[in-house]
């Protein structure tokens, strides 16, 4: 199976040298980890609620009433509400609420005012809030959390099948590689804008389905450079060796090329993730998205230029994305630097 | 070597072609005159009826109702508009026809008859008198002798029976035409130049808004053949209206002038209207830009409706300065039928329980107060706006959490653990189908209030052609869309089970209900205008009962931007007035005038920096019967 090489580890060792690079790694992993905790940290539900010496967690799973509390509705709990109205009681009920208490999806209309309203620390609204009145910081951090991880699906899936498939195409070539070739490049003359505009025409596109779409037609680049490695690492010794020992050829290619050649494709990957987040915030701006109101940041950077006025939108969605670009870029640029072949190897 | 040189010569021919192709394309770009109009063809004549109309019909006339124009009203100066688009041809029947300028083309187009846009009352067009026959389906008309196409040839009712054979040719590419023409209309009898009856194929109230045709100019297109779409796709028809197309340029911009000396101009009803020398409809593609144009006063009029606009973006310079009022017109018209529409076929909606907590729980209030501002209206039910016709006693069913969970209870929904309503496998979840970005906002809104009432709307917005068609196929839960409006209401289309349960018709709910059908039934053959208000009030009291529609807003205004040499007679609008500086259209049109002495002194103020005080004009003449904004 794959193991770190001694190889692997030096290069390891290399990128955490390279202290842009790997801060970097590290505050965007910071970041990623916090965005999976987003519950607790930007919610309209509270985190504790402490209520006539019961404690209650309403963070995850199904809504508390707000009849539970003594109030008098059955939908859920108003936690704002609740812990202003037990505050005011002082009987010893408490609510803790998180720092920023409003999901993404919730209005916050205020009398006499409209939306956008511009940042406010009393209303703890730290960035604003858009043009329907919602949180733009909580809009900003689980647009996030679904761009990210759009993107390392994105990732993980095209990677899968353009590795697998550059691999297969170096390592038989001949009638099959021209095959592919001419495949992959008639592919990638489909123009994918169109495809995914005339799509969500047609139906509602869901996250799966822009998944489905963007791998579709993502996979194609991938291929190139696998393609070029494994006509160039095929020839070497240790596959012959295996080829030899009669291994076969699914064998050779995924327990002997790809191990031996994953570096050059994980250069590539950072960068990858920047535009997976690129394109899904591309889409949504342009309306082709994930559908209202999934928290976005092509809708946030949509609201923002059409209400230039309301500049906490357009600033906070773009500080992010160059924050979280440039962050990519850096680790990309160490990883790159970290896995340069020149470094490690020598030519025989 | 060799190869560079051969790459170089391949290279210059390439070059040289563009060149070539782009100065061709030049030359195509060349202002169009709009072509010389020639009578080219012999007169179409109908065979002329031997016996004259009737002994017994009465002509009636009418020349008594209040005119609308101001006589203040000057001649001159030159109306900027915009379009979005350019038309793809002037023609207004046949393929690509059906664009949005085909209404300035058509508003040229007058009638036999038309309708007071206040009283409601018949009034003259190119008719001066007209009668109603006893059968209930035929109807004579007097023609104004003076009245001519704009080539100078005198209209007669010759042009009126050419109008059947024009709009019954295959030639012309129109099937909706052809139909129409064929099934309403049943013949045209000419009695003399000046003398025709118009027969419908059966009797029906309102029957002049049915025969009141349209002349067509016979001598113009003589025997039609199947070139007919291609030939005129450019040529200026002679029309019978104040304006005529004068120059165009394709791309850029058409130009409407007014006739020297038009044959209507002292009409009792279009005296006074009708003033500016020029209207010119640039194209403009964004609307932002136009909003831009508009500031650069390249574009004289623009609408302000949305309250962005009417709050924020008219928070400008020309407006605080005065050199650009604000007007504010509320109307009194056929409100469209926009709102919800709930598929009854979706076992969800089969339920009237559910249908009526459905409707308890969209909170139309919270949106119209937060998201627009308090500017939108609610309205009450789907057929508001027809005078006589509308049910005002209905009440559209407001945000009442108590009687959504009466309802749900009683139809055996109870609470899921997530707060949604649910019965057995079924959750109360439902997609609701949109087209429009802008709408997003409000349904955002409508979402969250619904979510407290246990019912979850999921937001589908959809290309309006796919929307339309899973609409139209009835495959949708929530259809949120409005309705275009006509004079008086139609229901068959919608209510009736004729139309339910099958793809391709308008009956959006699927509503199948017998004592509907025997209502609709009843408004449909009835003759008498008293008893179709009655039933039309019916009706909407069971369309109100059956519950598949939620009504959400009415816009009972129209606000719009001008600069400030453009006047406007008292009151600036109409009744049925939907834009204030509509050039052209017969019946509310044309009512504006240039005012040179203002427009010099505005020049002047704007050169030196002078200003004026603002000015916002809310004119509530029609506001009828609602609270202020």
């Amino acid at each position: 199976m794959i193991s770190i090489s001694p190889l692997t580890q030096k290069k390891v060792k290399r990128f955490k040298s390279i202290r842009r690079g790997y801060g970097s790694l590290i505050l965007f992993c910071a970041l990623v980890a916090l965005s999976l905790a987003a519950e607790l940290l930007i919610s309209n539900r509270a985190i504790i609620v402490h209520y006539q010496g019961d404690f209650y967690f309403p963070t995850y799973g199904n809504i508390i009433p707000g009849t539970t509390f003594d109030l008098d509705y059955a939908y859920e709990t108003n936690y704002r509400e609740l812990a202003r109205r037990l505050e005011t009681e002082a009987s010893g009920n408490w609510v803790l609420m998180p720092p920023v208490p409003y999901n993404p999806y919730e209005n916050d209309f205020m009398e006499g005012k409209y939306p956008p309203s511009p940042p406010s620390f009393s209303r703890k609204h730290y960035l604003g809030t858009d043009t329907s009145g919602r949180d733009v910081l909580a809009r900003l951090v689980y647009g996030f959390r679904i761009a990210v991880f759009f993107s390392f699906a994105l990732l993980i899936v095209t990677y899968t099948i353009g590795v697998a498939l550059g691999s297969a195409m170096g390592y038989w070539g001949g009638k099959f590689d021209l095959f592919v070739q001419r495949l992959i490049e008639i592919w990638s003359n489909m123009p994918l804008l169109y495809v995914i505009i005339i799509i969500s025409s047609v139906v509602v596109p869901s996250f799966f389905i822009l998944l489905i779409i963007m791998v579709v037609f993502g996979w194609a680049s991938r291929t190139w450079i696998m393609r070029t490695v494994t006509y160039k690492e095929k020839e070497r010794e240790y596959v012959l060796a295996a080829r030899s020992l009669g291994a076969s050829d699914t064998r050779i290619i995924f327990f002997h090329i790809i191990p031996n050649t994953i570096s050059i494709i994980v250069t590539f990957a950072p960068f990858s993730v920047a535009e997976g987040v690129i394109a899904l915030t591309s889409l949504d701006y342009l309306g082709f998205g994930l559908p209202s109101p999934t928290p976005s940041w092509g809708e946030l950077l949509h609201q923002g230029w059409s209400n230039l006025s309301a500049w906490w939108i357009v600033c906070s969605v773009v500080v992010a994305m160059i924050v979280t670009l440039t962050l990519v870029t850096f680790i990309g640029e160490a990883v790159r630097e970290a896995f340069d072949p020149r470094m490690h190897t020598v030519y025989e | 070597m060799q190869k560079t040189k051969r790459l170089l010569i391949i290279l210059l021919a390439f070059l040289m072609t563009l060149t070539v192709a782009c100065s061709s394309d030049k030359d195509k770009n060349k202002t169009e005159k709009a072509e010389p109009l020639l009578v080219v063809n012999p007169p179409f004549k109908a065979p002329v009826s031997e016996t004259g109309p009737p002994e017994n019909i009465k002509w009636i006339t009418n020349e008594s109702d209040p005119v609308y124009a101001s006589p203040e009203a000057v001649t001159g100066g030159t109306l900027r508009l915009a379009i979005t688009d350019f038309p793809l041809t002037f023609r207004v029947v046949g393929p690509d026809s059906n664009s949005s300028f085909r209404s300035a083309i058509l508003d040229n187009q007058l009638s036999l008859v038309s309708v007071h846009p206040n009283t409601e009352n018949i009034v003259p067009e190119i008719a001066t008198h007209w009668a109603f026959g006893d059968d209930k389906k035929t109807m004579y008309f007097k023609l104004n002798p003076n009245a001519r196409w704009s080539d100078g040839v005198p209209v007669t009712a010759h042009d009126f029976a050419y109008t059947l054979e024009f709009m019954r040719s295959k030639h012309i590419v129109a099937p909706w035409y052809n139909d129409y023409y064929t099934k309403e209309i049943d013949r045209v009898i000419v009695y003399d130049d000046h003398t025709l009856a118009v027969m419908a194929t059966k009797a029906q109230p309102d029957l002049h808004l049915r025969v009141a045709l349209a002349p067509t100019p016979a001598h113009f297109y003589g025997t039609l053949n199947d070139r007919f779409v291609q030939d005129y796709n450019w040529k200026v028809t002679p029309n019978t209206g104040p304006y005529q197309i004068s120059d165009f340029q394709k791309g850029k911009y058409i130009e409407f002038t007014r006739k020297n000396d038009w044959w209507g101009k002292d009409l009792h009803y279009f005296k006074n209207r009708f003033n500016v020398d020029h209207v010119v409809y640039t194209v403009i593609r964004d609307y932002s830009m136009l909003w831009e144009y508009f500031k650069k006063a390249r574009v004289d009029v623009f609408g302000i409706t949305i309250p962005d606009y009417w709050y924020n973006k008219t928070d400008t310079p020309i407006v605080n300065n005065g050199y650009v009022h604000k007007i504010w017109f509320f109307n009194d018209t056929q409100r469209s039928a926009s709102g919800i529409w709930l598929n009854q076929d979706n076992s969800l909606f089969a339920d009237k329980n559910v249908r009526y907590a459905f409707a308890h729980a969209m909170n139309i209030e919270k949106v119209i107060k937060t998201v627009l501002r308090g500017d939108y209206f609610r309205l009450e039910q789907g057929f508001v706006g027809y005078g006589a016709y509308t049910n005002n006693d209905i009440k559209a069913r407001r945000y009442d959490l108590e009687k959504v969970e009466q309802y749900m209870k009683q139809a055996g929904w109870e609470r899921g653990a997530d707060g949604i309503w649910e019965k057995g496998e079924t959750r109360f979840s439902v997609n609701v189908t949109y087209t429009h970005e802008e709408h997003t906002s409000r349904l955002v809104v409508l979402k969250e209030e619904a979510k407290k009432a246990g019912i979850e709307l999921n937001l589908r917005r959809l290309d309006p052609a796919a929307a339309f068609k899973q609409i139209l196929e009835k495959k949708h839960d929530a259809a949120w869309m409005g309705w275009s409006t006509s004079l008086r209401p139609q229901y068959w289309e919608h209510f009736h089970s004729v139309n339910a349960h099958k793809p391709q018709t308008n009956n959006i709910t699927n509503t199948d209900d017998p004592e509907m059908d025997r209502l609709i039934d009843a408004y449909r053959n009835s003759l008498d205008e008293k008893e179709r208000e009655a039933l039309s009030r019916q009706i909407q009291a069971k369309v109100h009962d059956i519950g598949c529609f939620v009504p959400t807003f009415m816009v009972p205004y129209v606000r719009q931007a001008c600069w400030r040499w453009w006047r406007l007679p008292e009151p600036p609008g109409t009744r049925h007035s939907e834009d204030l500086f509509n050039p052209f259209s017969s019946i509310t049109g044309g009512l504006f005038w240039f005012d040179q002495a203002l427009y010099d002194q505005t020049q002047a103020a704007m050169e030196n920096g002078t200003t004026f005080p603002p000015v916002t004009e809310i004119d509530k003449t029609y506001l009828t019967g609602r609270d202020n904004p």
